[in-house]
């Protein structure tokens, strides 16, 4: 019997094991000893071992420049993310459970909906002969189309709404599972609502604002599609640093942006969490 | 009510519209314009037409995107839902650092940079010759399995261990337990484990970046490239409500299968 037992334990776990590690840890694995190769003419990588990928990407003023402004970019994402986000979420935390379901489900659609559908909307609204441009120009406020699209703002308006459901649902969760009694107690001991907010609400909410941005920052990281089309050449981020290099033949090139990447991911990560502190809440939401 | 509760309301209420106009408005002006007859983009456009489907279905290279895209997303979804139900029925029970790291793992392509995925699986695949249908398959599963797993796992969590105890000391192995017992109670966290998966595929764009070939693209690949190199044809925003009114159909579906409390919080 416990034989028996035994083998069905490992027939549940090989497979989702296997893959895991054949399609997940070990093409990462590749990827970062091809980083750590020169590059070859005719082959994926090079023999001779160096750390020149690294830094000659880190010593490039043209790549600094890319990587402050990924980094300035993802910021601005994010604050704005949270500033509109937050006051949704306790707007929708606040509705009765049957309303509160159907507002988090028509949030949880467009999430669903591909990126470079939702992209192309912001084309067709931004665009030299989009809805804004056409509505202004028939208004006769302009009478040549204004350059709205192919900036870096472009890139944080269409990403933000992008993204945003993402702030929003995380940090409903939580204030809907938020014991009110707190902000009562604090009420009842003379705490306006201000000061119930900053000192009971929004500490007691900061698993789902955790969450929220991590959520929204790793997104905005990997986001070529979107970047491109609503960036164009101009406001490249370092995501279309890999993508240039992988279309270059450039492959520990772009192995080593990509590792790059993940280390501003991992970094940020972690002094988002360190800010945060979320763990400080016990028991409730994510 | 005091001044400062209704400034609050004032901020609540001014924040619920600019998102929702902000997050819903791209979404719509992008079915609506798949109905114009015109030639190129106009909003709103002056009457009703069915040309841009048309025109869709007539083009090789959209077609063969639209169906690798689904033989993708049901192929893929089956697998993962497949490994990820495995995955939860072995780690359900568990606890530990192993089984936290092995729960760590399932679901870290959740969170991971997908981009540098699909160049790690494209450099993987290049130095053993993998050809593209079945590397795009594989990816597709990775990036599904999490979403499989976290709906499983919660469901079997929610499950009364007594019912598959009850069975196997009624003399049923473990494979009798699970078809017998188990899958009857936990088929609507599978149901919509597959669903989400399919949806996931379906839209899957930063794998299928690098791992697409030559006459196999999927349906938001093609839509990418024609945007980028052939400008904004509204045979474009057909493919994008063709692509809408699928995930609708399958949230309607989820919705009817498994109420939207589910859906709300596997995500």
């Amino acid at each position: 019997m416990k034989g028996l037992r035994n083998l069905w334990a490992w027939a549940l776990l090989t497979p989702p094991l296997a893959a895991a590690v054949v399609l997940f840890v070990v093409p990462l694995l590749y990827l970062f000893y091809i980083s750590l190769h020169a590059a070859s003419p005719s082959e994926i990588y090079g023999s001779t071992l160096t750390l020149e990928n690294y830094t000659s990407v880190l010593s490039d003023g043209f790549y600094l420049g890319i990587i402050r402004r990924t980094i300035g970019t993802a910021a601005a994402i994010l604050a704005l993310c949270l500033f509109i986000g937050y006051p949704v979420a306790y707007f929708v935390a606040l509705l009765p459970t049957r309303r509160r379901m159907i507002v988090l489900l028509l949030l949880l659609f467009p999430l669903m909906v591909s990126n470079v559908v939702r992209a192309y909307g912001w084309v067709a609204l931004l665009g030299r002969r989009g809805v804004i441009n056409t509505g202004l120009r028939d208004l006769g406020v302009i009478d040549l189309p204004l350059d709205l699209l192919y900036n870096t703002e472009a890139v944080v308006v269409g990403l933000m709404t992008i993204l945003l459901p993402y702030m929003v649902i995380t940090i409903a969760n939580t204030l809907a599972a938020l014991d009110r009694r707190y902000e009562e107690a604090a009420q009842a001991l003379g705490a306006g609502p201000v000061r119930t907010f900053l000192h009971v609400t929004l500490p007691l909410s900061t698993p789902g604002i955790a969450s929220g941005m991590l959520l929204v920052f790793l997104l905005t990281l990997s986001a070529y599609v979107t970047i491109t089309l609503l960036g164009g050449p101009r406001s490249k981020l370092l995501v279309s640093m890999v993508y240039d290099s992988v279309v270059g033949f450039q492959w520990p090139r772009a192995a080593a942006l990509a590792f790059i990447l993940l280390a501003i991911a991992l970094t940020l990560t972690g002094v988002i969490l360190a800010v945060l502190r979320p763990n400080r809440v016990q028991g409730i939401g994510r | 009510m005091s001044p400062a509760f209704s400034v609050g309301r004032a901020i609540r209420g001014s924040a619920v519209v600019v998102a929702f106009v902000l997050i819903l408005a791209p979404i719509l002006i992008v079915v609506v314009t798949a109905f114009s007859p015109t030639d190129y983009f106009q909003f709103p456009p002056p009457g009703f037409s069915l040309r841009w489907f048309v025109e869709f279905f007539r083009l090789d290279n959209m077609r063969n995107a639209f169906t690798l895209s689904l033989e993708l997303a049901l192929l893929s979804a089956t697998i993962a839902t497949v490994l990820g139900t495995l995955g939860a029925l072995y780690l359900a029970r568990r606890r530990g650092v192993v089984a936290g790291l092995l729960q760590s793992l399932f679901l870290a392509p959740l969170v991971f940079p997908t981009i540098i995925l699909g160049l790690a699986l494209l450099l993987l695949y290049k130095s053993l010759g993998v050809p593209v249908f079945p590397g795009l398959l594989l990816a597709h599963c990775v990036i599904g399995m999490p979403y499989c797993f976290r709906t499983v796992l919660a469901s079997v969590q929610a499950l009364d261990p007594a019912l598959e105890e009850a069975g196997q000391s009624l003399g049923a192995g473990p494979l009798e337990t699970f078809f017998l017992v188990t899958l009857p109670l936990i088929w609507q966290g599978v149901l919509s484990g597959w669903l989400f998966a399919f949806i996931v595929s379906f839209g899957e764009l930063n794998t299928a970046l690098f791992l697409s070939g030559p006459g196999l693209t999927t349906l938001p690949i093609e839509i990418f490239s024609y945007l980028q190199f052939q400008g904004s044809q509204l045979v474009i925003a057909a493919a994008s409500t063709i692509q809408i009114v699928l995930i609708v159909l399958l949230v309607a579906g989820i919705e009817r299968i498994v109420g939207m409390g589910r859906i709300i919080r596997s995500r």
